[in-house]
């Protein structure tokens, strides 16, 4: 799930821009500095490993049906790898011997005992690939990266792995990068899909991407516009409405372009917070759509002009938004 | 949300959807699997939902994204319903055209496909020489639903054989009917699922039983198990339902590979919907039985796809098979009685109970029947999911399907089957596709991958490559496997840098044997396959290697040296793709390689159109 950054500017909380490297990371640490690309956030350093966060990621999985695995994968994903010495707490904390728990992290291809970079380059090496010239492609990122599958650059940026299938098998040789798939990849494309995960493959360009567009929106309750043309983001109209979480009770501004995440709030919303959103207008709670297909907290909806239903997410930070043209929940 | 408590509250949500259907209303469909995304589906979505959008289309024109329809290559494509246009390759300018013309009911002449073979487009689907030869049962079923809504898949007739066999009330008669559909487990060994189902149904414990969908599709060059969960996981759902109630099991599994985030998110909402709508729970419809599935994700062990193996990982432990017996149908996960099926077969469940057992084993051969769906990838023409029925020849599927060779070299030889299988050659392309003739043919079944050789591909470098593939993947419990793969990559290994020897073929030979004979699980009696077929069908070219040390396809990289001839006119194209910078020369010149730059990638070969660029 994303997190937002925060920035505090004229006495408003702004969320702007999202971090893409640690897509799932479940926190995320701010920038180090708000004017950089997103690409620059400390969260791939890696967390601090702590025993408590561990053993908070073991309690998670009490109750599973072969919960070594869960909790080993969800460390993987909070550390980007496995440390020696939460290996240990998990140990600990599931009464099994470290000798297990290190056997079950060696055992599966996924799991990494090493840090990893801050980009992974994940080639595919499955046979369709394999036939189409996947194992030159695989040499030519060894020689532009100097390093072998498994290893990190040492300036900790990439990690190359080879993968034994991704089931993309009629577009091979397939590349993966930080979640970006390449398809029919040569060698000659190499150098230039380095430069690309460099320069951040998530970066848009709000203003110069056709693909983002701005929808006008409208209360599913009194038919009223919710746009605000006084408090323009991203340089449309906004979407106001009215944001409630504990006691806090205040406006929140969304960008009006599909595509962009860009929030603005009076109050400072911790992330992950699940808010209840209502109309400016006739203060009617939104609800009513199905649950986000992200993170499973309720979706709202708002009435598109044109016919159909935007649906945002009310988690705070979650990326989960849906331009629905039918407006069916199921 | 609505809850289903009893099954005429189906039959009411049902007739209320049915009522409300427009099938006469132009539909845009996308699919946008993982294939479908990587060729960039998702921009298309975003030009169509902007276009229908600034047009106010949205009352005229329907838009539907559903996962993947198989014809990858040919993504990111759009589908139009109900005249069932096909446009392939679409980008984010046709697509606005597209939704221009379906809201006029006209068709973008010049964005249909142009079939090669006669220079003419080709407006249906239906009509293109790669759908024309399929029986597209489950991939049929893809194509009009959107996998995450469920409401989607109600309209399509989905859950409707669950509630009919609920409405009949009789567990026996669900394996019977299964038994008389004569439906073989498409995961590869081609076991009778009706008698698996039966085996678990007499075993009694009180304790409970599982059944298991088996979604870890190692495979290398297979993934309709991904596209049927990426593209239809409630019918998966819906089969293991129906499964659980004939078989009396209490827990489900799906066990996915980790390679799969889509398939997972997917599985993950459709669980979800499912248990929302009362169809996964207690109580299910008001009928009594009870039954819920758990999604457990592997963690990237090929050998886990192998039951007893799946079983330790759904535990939690290290994925190392076991002996058999006893067998997972007396004790399976955690001492209770476990069936294991694999995707494809799941997604046949509803279909039996659809069309009745009858049709269904109409389809095919007798002892084969029913469709299967392979991946038809490598160095074909047209690359993507075929479903086929069974008993159709291999030939077919590559020469009328397929369309023949990528490029200009002749068809060689299929690998089907995976790591297990094995390499058929060309002369036997008249082999009717079954379990059992592929298997007389040195190779098997397997999960449904297809890969297409032609004669740039080394046969050598192919059963290296597999034999590389199962060293690191043996989980090294048997001595046989773990060293005999180990010891046979490293003869192949040999043998393609020019130093192998003629007494190394018959220690290939005579080491395959061995560990076939004397290994324990799956991985390791099949492990061999790809070598000792290669051997048999192809043993001019480990010759080839080893007495003249050439390698005839140009790929073993120690025996080729890359050259340009005096056809080149000097046009700088391999210039510009050299990653090393190994070529040198002016425009209209000649270009020449530098042999110790070269890093032998193939790049210049690709590039030139005058043929010449040389492996020798």
């Amino acid at each position: 799930m994303m997190k937002p950054f925060v920035l505090v500017e004229g006495g408003l909380k702004k969320y702007r821009g999202l971090c893409s490297t640690c897509d799932n990371s479940i926190t995320c640490t701010f920038p180090r500095d708000p004017n950089l690309p997103v690409m620059e956030c400390e969260e791939f350093q890696g967390e601090t490993i702590s025993p408590e966060v561990t053993m908070s990621i073991v309690e998670k999985h009490e109750d599973e049906q072969g919960k070594l695995i869960s909790i080993l994968e969800d460390m993987q994903t909070r550390y980007g790898y496995l440390p020696e010495s939460a290996l240990k707490v998990v140990a600990e904390g599931t009464g099994q011997s470290l000798v297990d728990v290190y056997g079950v992290a060696t055992f599966y291809k996924a799991f990494s005992l090493k840090p990893r970079g801050k980009h992974l380059i994940s080639a595919c090496l499955g046979t369709a690939c394999h036939v189409r010239n996947a194992p030159r492609v695989v040499e030519e990122f060894e020689r532009q990266l100097r390093l072998k599958p498994g290893e990190m650059t040492p300036d900790k940026q990439f990690t190359l792995e080879t993968v034994n299938c991704l089931g993309a098998c009629a577009l091979g040789p397939i590349v993966v990068v930080d979640g970006h798939y390449f398809s029919q990849v040569d060698t000659p494309q190499v150098k230039r899909i380095i430069q690309r995960a460099k320069s951040g493959l998530d970066k848009t360009d709000v203003k110069a991407d056709e693909k983002i567009f701005p929808v006008k929106v409208r209360c599913p309750h009194c038919n009223r516009s919710l746009m605000d043309s006084s408090h323009p983001l991203d340089g449309n109209p906004s979407i106001r409405v009215t944001a409630s979480f504990g006691t806090a009770h205040g406006a929140l501004w969304l960008s009006s372009l599909y595509g962009s995440y860009t929030v603005e709030s009076e109050d400072e919303i911790p992330r992950d917070t699940v808010l209840n959103f209502f109309c400016p207008h006739c203060h009617a709670e939104l609800l009513g759509a199905a649950n986000c297909v992200e993170c499973g907290a309720p979706m709202i909806p708002m009435i598109v002009k044109e016919g159909g239903m935007v649906k945002i997410c009310s988690r705070q930070g979650c990326k989960g938004h849906l331009l629905d043209l039918e407006g069916v929940n199921w | 949300m609505e809850k289903l408590k009893t099954l005429s509250d189906f039959k009411e949500l049902k007739e209320r959807l049915d009522a409300g259907r427009e099938p006469d209303r132009p539909t845009i469909i996308i699919p946008a699997g993982t294939c479908g995304q990587a060729s960039g589906a998702n921009d298309l979505i975003r030009a169509a939902k902007r276009e229908i959008i600034a047009r106010e289309l949205s009352e005229k024109v329907r838009l539907v994204i559903t996962g993947c329809h198989g014809f990858c290559q040919m993504e990111p494509s759009v589908l139009v319903e109900p005249a069932r246009t096909f446009y392939p390759r679409v980008d984010t300018k046709g697509m606005a055209r597209i939704v221009e013309a379906v809201a006029q009911g006209k068709v973008v002449e010049e964005l249909l496909f142009l079939d090669p073979a006669t220079g003419k487009r080709i407006e249906k689907q239906d009509d293109m020489p790669f759908f024309k030869k399929q029986a597209r049962t489950i991939l049929a079923r893809s194509e009009r639903v959107d996998p995450i809504r469920l409401y989607h898949y109600f309209e399509s007739g989905g859950y409707s054989s669950l509630v009919k066999v609920l409405e009949k009330g009789n567990r026996a008669w669900v394996i019977e009917e299964i038994k008389a559909s004569g439906l073989r487990g498409r995961g590869g060994a081609g076991f009778p699922t009706g008698l698996k189902w039966e085996l678990l149904a007499k075993q009694t414990n009180g304790k409970g039983k599982f059944l298991v969908c088996n979604a870890d599709e190692g495979d290398p060059g297979a993934y309709m198990d991904r596209s049927v969960l990426e593209g239809n996981p409630h019918s998966i759902i819906e089969g293991m339902i129906i499964g659980a109630y004939g078989t009396g099991a209490t827990e489900g599994v799906v066990y996915v590979r980790t390679e799969y985030p889509l398939a997972i998110k997917h599985l993950r909402i459709a669980l979800r919907q499912a248990r929302e709508f009362g169809l996964l729970g207690e109580n299910i419809l008001g009928s009594g039985f009870s039954f819920d599935i758990q999604l457990v994700k592997g963690a990237g062990a090929f050998v886990c796809g192998e039951e007893t193996a799946l079983m330790r990982s759904v535990e939690g432990k290290m994925g190392e098979p076991r002996q058999r017996p006893p067998f997972p149908t007396e004790r399976g996960i955690q001492g209770k009685p476990t069936a294991i099926n694999n995707v494809e077969t799941w997604a046949n469940v509803p279909i039996i109970f659809t069309e009745g057992a009858k049709a269904f084993a109409k389809v095919g051969t007798k002892g084969n029947s029913g469709t299967k769906i392979f991946s038809l990838v490598g160095k074909v023409q047209n690359t993507g999911l075929v479903e086929v029925p069974m008993g159709i020849t291999i030939g077919e599927i590559v020469q009328e399907i397929g369309a023949g060779p990528s490029g200009k070299a002749p068809i060689k030889a299929v690998q089907t089957g995976g790591p297990s299988g094995g390499c058929i050659p060309a002369a036997k392309f008249s082999l009717p596709i079954d379990y059992e003739s592929l298997t007389q043919a040195g190779s098997i079944m397997g999960s449904g991958g297809m890969i297409v050789m032609d004669e740039r591909t080394c046969m050598v470098d192919v059963a290296k490559y597999f034999t590389n593939f199962l060293k690191d993947e043996s989980c090294g419990k048997c001595f046989t496997c773990r060293k005999g793969t180990q010891r046979m990559w490293e003869i192949l290994d040999d043998i393609s840098r020019g130093k192998g020897t003629l007494a190394h073929l018959d220690l290939l030979q005579e080491l395959g044997e061995v560990v076939k004979d004397t290994t324990m699980c799956q991985l390791g009696q099949t492990a061999p396959n790809p070598v000792l077929s290669t051997l048999k069908y192809f043993r001019d070219e480990y010759l080839e290697h080893i007495q003249k040390k050439r390698c005839p396809a140009g790929v073993c990289k120690d025996l080729i040296l890359y050259s340009i001839s005096q056809k080149c006119t000097g046009c700088l194209a391999c210039i510009k793709s050299c990653p090393s910078e190994a070529i040198t020369g002016k425009a209209k010149e000649v270009h020449v390689i530098d042999a110790k730059k070269c890093i032998k990638c193939g790049a210049c070969l690709a590039v030139c159109k005058y043929d010449a660029v040389v492996v020798t």
